[in-house]
């Protein structure tokens, strides 16, 4: 029934019918039909590609230890062998070659795939691990030139470290929150997984020794002292290389050979670490994540450990879900804190992304109570850092204004709006009543601030946020609150009515300041100040006096 | 790297009834659709004057987009509506109800805090369907262009949002519009500003007081000389157990008194017209103010650019025609005619290149009569005539001459001015003269009104309490003053609604400096206590931008 006649049917429909004819021989019979009927070109280029097709099929089912390479081009010798799965048969091939025309490219293709065979059956069903670089040298390899890059295969990890950053000789409160947190999950951890592994902190910097006590205090169990006085400045290449020092254990393969042991570090590298995402931690935490070759989870807000079941299968080498066990799950705000993602950092097979790590937000997490009578060991680096991780040389270096803080002197003296006639001249009563009293210091109201009045060059320093009181600035509660040309708007009250006692001078009788002061002088501050000043001055006005009023 | 960016196929921006009936019919089709909200909840930036209307003539009201609105989203039904000319304590009233009910199927008072955060839970279920939903706490600050078109929005506190159709019901005072060069601030007389009091009455005074049943609601409209000859009026709406007490002027006309928008509404609390609403007690539970678009001037006739259209406030659709003023409406209407332009034309797109939603948005306005009511054809032939000075200055000298109240007094003897007052064809072709907000409603107070013999003894909250009661955290300074000199800027000091002369905690300070022997008045901007109006927008020299998401002024009632 394969043998039809084609000039019974349209081009369109013979495309399906010849396609379903497996004999060569019957369509040989058609094409014949077809010569003597309709004799279409169409037709009988559809048949004759149907009948080569057929005969290359069996063509390739030709024995290849008979196949003679010289009947082939080089290419297609290569896709050939691609299907040759006989190594005798590739042997024989590869002597057929060299005695007939020798073509050395046809000879790298047989022997290639003569090697592909025999290295697979010397390791059975596996294929043996080859990293990409050199399973495929001619690729270019962006990551291959690791030089900083010095990853870990199958390692031992344990322990947290946390680095506890100083600033100008105080430890940061964000070490002492990553400090509790901590200890928090260590403890949960040695109870779930029941381990004895330990909270260490890392101390570096000059003269930071001092501060091991309060780690300790606040929850470490280990301290790592790194003393250089060459370090009392943040510098991120000495940093960096002090801190994947210490953190690389013993016989860690990239490790420092002269090493002197240490009993307190012998496993390869930490298990979690910590870095306070503060400018300075935040440039170490991504140095030391990549010359450990691991991963970190940047401005984390929350962190738990927790087993977790992964189905990625380049983190389970394609064999469906695995579990990954104490698993470091670190929670970042994205979006500025619209939505939050978890980050893990898992290991993938032949390559460990240990230590996993992350940097902390500053105020995450709270400080815990010190516990001064918690016990701890102290230890020392031995590393003696050379001359070149300190080509950065820190010439001159100033701090911030940070503004003067108006809380805890007896007597605040603040101005409002009513120096608006002549804000110098106001601002320079302001100081001078300032001055006559032991403590005392210059406040204004949100008014001041905000206007636009211009005050000459000698007052100017006094004039700014800094200095400003009530609910967009400073709450005060001194002994004695002078509030001068200050309406009393409810924004300014709620910064400074706490205070002992408030003395307001005002030239409205009924602004709202009058109702809660303790004492009201009506009139024009310009000339009540310059009188107050005198009577404090010259002693008859004192300051226990006016407190005392208050009874 | 634009293949980063989010993308959605609308971004609403504003939970307003214009965001809100956008969103719901977006959704109902199936557009995956997110709505941006700056508030800390919808309705924390809004006040409106108190009415929603529900036209007969409107394709779309809002309780038929959101079922079960009026149970739950709005104040009282109203049921009467009356307006006052006064003349010092003389007062002539008429019941203009037949005016209200005209095309009206319903008419809800509303505040706004509670109408709309009850939106938004209805928005974020609808558009949560699509893959979308409610974000508040954003603040929409620009647009994504590139090459000239619209693309997207940026936001101050999140990435920026790629979008096929980009909805701004950001309101009046509308960033996006601006940006795209569609509105501006430019010239006070197209606006409106209007300050309101939210007064608390105790448990069933509003029904007693108001003479009126626990199923209805009262509207009560003021002009005449109450208002130191400033062009505008006075209402009082009735909510469930408070009141809305209001005052809307001409903000060209505020700026050229120089009045002191919390000082003219006083003048109406302290009205002995109103003593019989608050017997003695007055409690003011909030202080608010809004600039109004003048939709005959600034309604958009082409509310559209690319994928940009502007619904509600933003592109200046607020009905306020004499004692007609509907604005939130429009902006159900419009909102909903934007996202029905937007599936139409999608749907369209595969055929060939068919008008754009923008388009399709402009033809449904005009062919649903939206625009017709926004700018009524005879306001533009009345305006050419009526607001040139000399014919308002002839009109006004015949009303006041004893030949003037004759007319009046034979007018009202015949019904005239009642049928007048409720006709809105007559309410439609007002001109913005003082003859029909001041001349006129005085005119008929002194020559026909009644002497009104109560005694309103209430204080209102001064300036600073009111203030002091909307305490926010305002963040860094959304306003910058350009042109801080009192020609360029002055004028916000009177005009702005939490700012007066001689008051150093308001916004807008007037200041004396002597700099090498000369003085100077200058004014000085502290944007702490702005309730984000935009009236100084228009009056002063400024570069204004509302300030980041959940910061600035909340209101609890709206």
């Amino acid at each position: 029934m394969a043998v039809f006649d084609p000039n019974d049917f349209e081009i369109s429909e013979l495309g399906p019918k010849v396609k379903d004819v497996e004999d060569a021989g019957d369509l040989e019979e058609v094409l014949e039909r077809e010569k003597e009927g309709k004799n279409r070109d169409a037709v009988k280029t559809l048949v004759q590609s149907r009948i080569d097709k057929l005969h290359d099929e069996d063509e390739d089912a030709i024995d290849y230890t008979e196949l003679d390479p010289s009947e082939h081009t080089v290419a297609e010798m290569a896709n050939l062998v691609r299907d040759v799965d006989d190594a005798d048969a590739l042997r024989g091939m590869l002597e057929r070659e060299e005695a007939g025309e020798d073509r050395s490219t046809a000879k790298d293709r047989i022997q290639s795939r003569l090697d592909q065979l025999e290295s697979s059956d010397d390791d059975g069903e596996e294929e043996e691990y080859v990293p990409p670089e050199e399973k495929y040298p001619d690729l270019d390899h962006p990551t291959a030139d690791k030089q900083y890059v010095h990853g870990v295969d199958d390692g031992e990890y344990r322990d947290m470290w946390v680095y506890c950053e100083t600033q100008q000789g105080e430890l940061v409160d964000v070490s002492l929150e990553m400090l509790g947190k901590a200890r928090q999950l260590m403890d949960d951890y040695n109870d779930q997984y029941d381990e004895e592994e330990l909270v260490v902190a890392v101390l570096m910097g000059d003269d930071v020794e001092g501060h091991a006590e309060d780690c300790i205090a606040y929850g470490a169990d280990l301290v790592v002292v790194h003393e250089d006085e060459r370090m009392a400045r943040f510098q991120h290449k000495a940093y960096s290389e002090v801190f994947c020092d210490v953190a690389r254990g013993d016989g860690h393969p990239y490790g420092r050979e002269d090493r002197s042991e240490r009993d307190w570090h012998e496993y390869e590298e930490p298990r979690y670490v910590l870095f306070p995402a503060t400018n300075n931690g935040r440039d170490l935490s991504a140095q030391v994540q990549a010359e450990l070759d691991s991963g970190l989870a940047s401005d984390c807000s929350g962190l738990y450990i927790e087993d977790t079941v992964i189905s990625n299968p380049a983190k389970t080498g394609g064999e469906g879900k695995r579990q990954f066990e104490r698993v470091l799950h670190m929670k970042r705000p994205d979006f500025s804190g619209f939505e939050y993602s978890t980050i893990l950092c898992l290991d993938k097979p032949h390559r460990d992304f240990h230590p996993q790590g992350g940097s902390v937000i500053p105020g995450s997490f709270e400080i815990p109570e010190a516990d001064a009578e918690r016990e701890g060991e102290v230890v020392h680096s031995d590393l003696d850092a050379p001359d070149e991780w300190f080509r950065v040389d820190v010439q001159d270096y100033d701090t911030l204004e940070e503004g003067i803080d108006l809380t805890g002197y007896e007597v605040v003296i603040a101005l409002g709006r009513g120096i608006g006639d002549d804000p110098t001249k106001g601002i320079e009563l302001g100081l001078e009543l300032r001055d006559a009293f032991e403590d005392a210091e210059l406040g204004l109201s949100r008014g001041v601030i905000t206007s636009s009045y211009s005050f000459d060059g000698h007052v100017e320093q006094y004039i700014g946020e800094d200095r400003q009181i009530g609910e967009s600035g400073q709450v005060v509660e001194p002994d004695v609150y002078i509030a001068a040309g200050i309406s009393g708007a409810i924004q300014h009250k709620v910064g400074m009515d706490e205070s002992d006692v408030i003395i307001a001078i005002n030239t409205e009788p009924d602004a709202d300041i009058r109702d809660f002061s303790d004492y009201y002088v009506q009139g024009d501050l310009f000339e009540v100040l310059p009188r107050l000043t005198e009577a404090v001055e010259s002693g008859e006005l004192r300051l226990e006096e006016i407190a005392a009023g208050d009874d | 790297m634009t293949d980063d960016r989010e993308h959605y196929e609308a971004v609403v921006v504003g939970c307003g009834p214009g965001g809100a009936a956008a969103a719901a019919v977006l959704a109902d089709n199936g557009v995956e659709t997110l709505v941006l909200e700056r508030g800390t909840e919808a309705g924390s930036k809004n006040v409106s004057g108190g009415l929603i209307y529900a036209e007969e003539s409107a394709p779309y009201t809002i309780d038929d987009l959101y079922p079960g609105f009026r149970e739950q989203a709005s104040e009282r039904p109203i049921t009467e509506y009356h307006i006052h000319n006064v003349a010092g304590n003389k007062v002539k009233s008429y019941d203009i109800t037949d005016l209200h009910d005209h095309d009206t199927e319903w008419s809800d008072a509303v505040l706004r805090r509670k109408m709309d955060s009850w939106l938004e839970r209805r928005v974020h279920e609808r558009t949560r369907e699509t893959g979308g939903g409610v974000v508040t706490g954003v603040h929409v600050d620009g647009l994504i262009q590139e090459d000239g078109e619209v693309k997207g929005v940026t936001c101050e506190e999140l990435d920026p949002i790629e979008a096929d159709l980009v909805v701004a019901a950001d309101g009046v005072n509308s960033e996006l519009a601006r940006e795209a060069n569609l509105m501006d601030w430019e010239e006070p007389e197209e606006w409106f500003q209007g300050v309101k009091a939210v007064v608390d009455l105790p448990e069933g005074a509003v029904e007693d007081r108001f003479g009126i049943g626990a199923d209805e609601g009262a509207a009560h409209l003021f002009s005449g000389d109450l208002f130191e000859g400033v062009r505008g009026g006075g209402f009082v709406y009735t909510n469930e157990d408070t009141l809305s007490v209001g005052t809307v002027f001409h903000l060209d006309s505020l700026v050229a008194e120089e009045a002191e928008p919390h000082e003219l509404l006083d003048a109406l609390l302290t009205h002995p017209m109103l003593a019989e609403y608050f017997d003695g007690e007055y409690d003011e539970l909030e202080y608010s103010a809004k600039l109004v678009p003048d939709s005959k001037k600034v309604a958009h006739t082409s509310p559209h650019r690319g994928r940009l259209v502007l619904v509600g406030d933003a592109a200046g659709q607020m009905q306020a025609q004499g004692p007609i003023i509907k604005g939130m409406n429009h902006a159900v209407t419009a909102g909903a005619l934007a996202a029905e332009a937007f599936v139409e034309s999608r749907a369209r797109k595969s055929r060939k290149a068919e008008p754009t939603a923008g388009e399709l948005y402009e033809r449904k306005l005009h062919e649903e009569g939206v625009m017709g009511k926004l700018r009524p054809k005879r306001y533009e032939v009345a305006a050419a005539l009526g607001e040139r000075d000399a014919v308002t200055n002839l009109t006004d000298r015949v009303l006041e001459s004893p030949v003037g109240r004759f007319g009046i007094k034979a007018a009202d003897s015949l019904g005239i001015i009642e049928s007048a007052y409720s006709s809105p064809f007559m309410s439609m072709l007002m001109p913005d003269t003082k003859t029909p907000y001041v001349t006129l409603p005085t005119v008929i107070g002194e020559a026909l009104g009644d002497r009104v013999t109560g005694e309103n003894t209430i204080e209102p909250p001064a300036l600073d309490d009111r203030i002091g009661d909307l305490t926010y955290d305002v963040g860094d300074p959304h306003i910058e003053l350009l042109d801080e000199s009192y020609a360029a800027s002055g004028a916000a000091v009177s005009a702005c609604p939490v700012s007066a002369q001689d008051f150093g905690g308001g916004c807008y300070r007037s200041e004396t400096v002597k700099t090498n022997g000369h003085e100077e008045r200058v004014v000085s901007l502290d944007t702490q206590p702005c309730v984000e109006c935009g009236t100084c927008a228009v009056v002063a020299d400024t570069d204004w931008n509302h300030p980041a998401g959940n910061k600035g002024v909340e209101y609890k009632q709206g």
